[in-house]
């Protein structure tokens, strides 16, 4: 069977557009056709990640038959390759999981699954492309698809977080193109590589409105405080599996975006703190806020938030080590907190206001989901043998080695709090009685099967760190080595 | 006082962003990847009009995400647009509305066939003559927006918007898969590109515009009679009080 790097966006939208026709033949393969998409995706992610891994060398997918700096391209390389096959796995597991979600009839079935698969294509294509306006337009796909998933449930919050993350979101839209324009107007191209290698000859003043312009508009999809105010508001009105797709694939996209931008196209050596000073604040913000909810899906949408805190601070920070720990974090967050969304989502299944009150008493009548949210629950704290554990080991690591010991005490002081309403939950979940009587959804074994996998993978790589440590030391290099990756994409650059 | 930060912030963001833009020296050549294309289109690809060929085949990719982006806006709209009434009417409040005049009616029912042949030329000419999908489509858009604003009770069919919504992007996505097939890019052109200047010039360049143009179109044209059509939702909370 082939697999090309290509095939992770062009599928997903020929299957996307094909849908509706699939549809009128028959309504069950509406939800059949997207499991055998993801499915190959995945199968695409294992040949193509395990032959990168082998030879270092990163794949270079020419669009169109023009070398990069004329056509568009794809760079799949060790760095962008373990973010695929993260999102991709995870696609696969959230359609186990919705496969028979009870709330979708066939029209909705139809409109989720298409999303679905188009926010997949468009979260991966951001991370593969090696084209700035390329991402623009993928970062629209991610952006236009999220909208009607937050409004899915067609209420009128639902349809109030999804305005608000439209206005927000077409801003971010608006500052991304801008600075891509003053890109253009300078250096006449926009491929990554090429821009990267004569960003030196923009002028100084329009460099810095660019970079400006493009990382506040990265940094909105990436929900960065102060600019995240719309994202708890839509984690808790989407349906329960699209948490998982919101921390686990957009929000990646977004900071990939943001990493690329300051790794490689700019050399501001000042951005990393920038970086590193937004995740601190984002980070302390959203779990003290995250520690007073009432509500479950908005405590660990502010959770989530601190999590993309976590990851600014290690990708700011600079040195290998911490980018492996931000590696570590990025796994860790795809993996954990869809874990905890989908889990979450069956406790407080029938309850309408989602309240973490409501969800008191499910440890003995759904045991099953109760164990996994509470995996979920003591892996995103830090505590061994979770995987949760070593991304928080590697940054205390690299925060030492950077000798930062005020952000050693604040992080630990941090996972404090998380501790503290994290294991409030647990304890109500497990050791209190439902005052309300609600009536219990058990999940599915499709939906079950997917949580235990995320559990299981949360468990092995928390027991056996070293089945994904050379991967990350891989992508860490490659992310570290610009001149490489300029070298890659445009080998003719130095005779020209 | 929030108002005065508020003013004074955009000042100061509007001089940054106002002085970047002003100095981009307009009119003075720094063509770096554009002179590839002016190159390359009429000589390699046999595409005579260049913005084309930039946007179908150097940048076809961003077109096929654009293409996308639509899809997902006419996707998306009904699920933001609805209304919520404590009644429940049969009829939208916009088609109760009294009937166009005889003679926007007669008007528009000489004027759509016409409507519909310019758009066609100009997508089915993207690649030789200014225009293409994205205008074409457009235009045959505002032919069934003449309609339904003269005719209340006319209704696009959606079963067949949807077929051609869908084979005009499996036709786009495909064409870029079959380019794989023959061993080539993705995207890349696999046919004959025939002689510059003439219809059946610049190979798959022709045949994905006339897909994006049915595209463009069925899709804009499914996207107007959605808001002329906003769903009225009974709210069926408020109707038992």
């Amino acid at each position: 069977m082939v697999a090309d790097p290509i095939l992770y966006v062009a599928l997903p939208l020929l299957t996307a557009f094909l849908l509706p026709i699939i549809g009128k033949i028959n309504k069950e393969l509406i939800r059949i056709v997207p499991g055998l998409l993801f499915a190959f995706l995945v199968y695409n992610s294992i040949a193509l990640f395990s032959k990168v891994s082998a030879t270092h060398t990163p794949i270079i997918v020419e669009i169109a038959g023009w070398a990069p700096p004329i056509g568009i391209n794809l760079v799949y390389s060790s760095f962008t390759g373990f973010i695929a096959t993260i999102i991709s796995v995870l696609a696969l597991l959230v359609w186990a999981y919705s496969y028979k979600f009870k709330k979708l009839e066939f029209d909705n079935s139809l409109k989720y699954f298409v999303l679905l698969m188009l926010v997949t294509a468009g979260s991966i294509g951001v991370i593969l492309t090696g084209d700035l306006f390329n991402q623009f337009v993928f970062l629209e796909i991610v952006a236009l698809s999220s909208y009607p998933l937050v409004a899915f449930y067609r209420g009128r919050n639902g349809a109030e977080a999804s305005f608000k993350y439209l206005l927000v979101g077409g801003f971010a839209s608006l500052s991304i193109l801008l600075g891509i324009v003053l890109i253009y107007s300078q250096l006449g191209t926009l491929n990554m590589a090429d821009i990267a290698a004569h960003i030196d000859e923009m002028p100084r003043n329009i460099k810095i409105v660019s970079f400006t312009l493009l990382f506040l508009g990265f940094a909105i999809e990436a929900e960065m405080f102060p600019l995240n105010g719309w994202a708890p508001d839509t984690y808790s009105q989407a349906p329960g599996p699209i948490g998982a797709v919101f921390a686990g694939m957009t929000a990646k996209a977004g900071i990939y975006a943001l990493i690329r931008m300051i790794y490689t196209i700019f050399d501001f050596s000042g951005a990393f703190e920038i970086l590193l000073i937004m995740g601190v604040i984002t980070l302390v913000v959203s779990e003290g806020i995250a520690l007073r909810q009432e509500n479950l899906k908005r405590m660990l949408a502010y959770s989530s938030l601190g999590q993309m805190g976590l990851l600014m601070i290690a990708f700011g920070i600079n040195t290998k080590t911490a980018v492996i720990a931000g590696m570590l974090i990025l796994f860790n967050h795809a993996v954990i907190k869809s874990l905890l969304f989908l889990s979450s989502s069956f406790l407080v299944y029938n309850s309408k206001d989602k309240l973490i009150k409501d969800a008191y008493g499910m440890g003995k009548k759904l045991p099953l989901t109760a164990i996994l949210f509470g995996i979920g629950a003591f892996a995103i704290v830090g505590l061994p043998p979770f995987s949760g554990f070593w991304g928080k080991l590697y940054l205390l690591m690299a925060s030492a080695d950077a000798n930062l010991l005020g952000l050693i005490a604040l992080i630990l002081a941090v996972s404090v709090i998380e501790i503290v309403y994290y294991f409030r939950v647990v304890n109500g979940v497990y050791f209190k009685k439902s005052k309300t009587e609600i009536e219990v959804h058990k999940p599915r074994w499709n939906a079950s099967l997917a949580m235990i996998i995320l559990a299981a993978a949360i468990i092995v790589v928390g027991i056996y760190p070293n089945i994904i440590y050379d991967y990350l030391v891989n992508a860490a290099d490659t992310l570290l080595d610009k001149a490489s990756y300029i070298s890659h994409v445009l080998p003719n650059l130095a005779s020209n | 006082m929030k108002r005065i930060i508020t003013i004074l912030l955009l000042g100061v963001t509007g001089y940054f962003v106002a002085d970047a833009v002003f100095s981009i020296p307009f009119g003075v050549d720094k063509l770096n990847i554009a002179k590839e294309y002016l190159l390359n289109s009429p000589e390699e690809l046999k595409v005579a009009n260049t913005v084309t060929a930039v946007v179908v085949n150097f940048r076809g990719f961003d077109t096929l995400g654009e293409v996308t982006v639509l899809f997902l806006a006419a996707t998306g709209l009904g699920s933001i647009l609805f209304r919520r009434r404590k009644y429940h009417t049969g009829l939208n409040p916009q088609r109760e509305a009294p009937q166009a005049s005889r003679i926007v009616q007669v008007g528009g029912k000489l004027l759509f066939p016409l409507i519909l042949l310019l758009g066609a030329y100009v997508f089915i000419h993207g690649h030789l003559t200014p225009g293409g999908g994205f205008q074409g489509g457009v235009i045959i858009a505002t032919g069934y927006l003449l309609l339904l604003v003269s005719f209340r009770k006319f209704a696009v069919k959606h079963s067949s918007l949807t077929w051609v919504e869908a084979v005009a992007g499996v036709t786009f996505a495909g064409i870029g898969l079959t380019g794989l097939v023959f061993g080539k890019d993705f995207l890349e052109n696999f046919l004959p590109t025939g002689v510059l200047n003439s219809l059946l010039s610049g190979g798959i360049v022709g045949i994905i515009y006339v897909a994006v143009g049915f595209k463009v179109a069925s899709e804009l044209t499914g996207i107007l009679d959605t808001m002329l059509s906003i769903k009225v939702e009974v709210d069926e909370e408020n109707e038992e009080n």
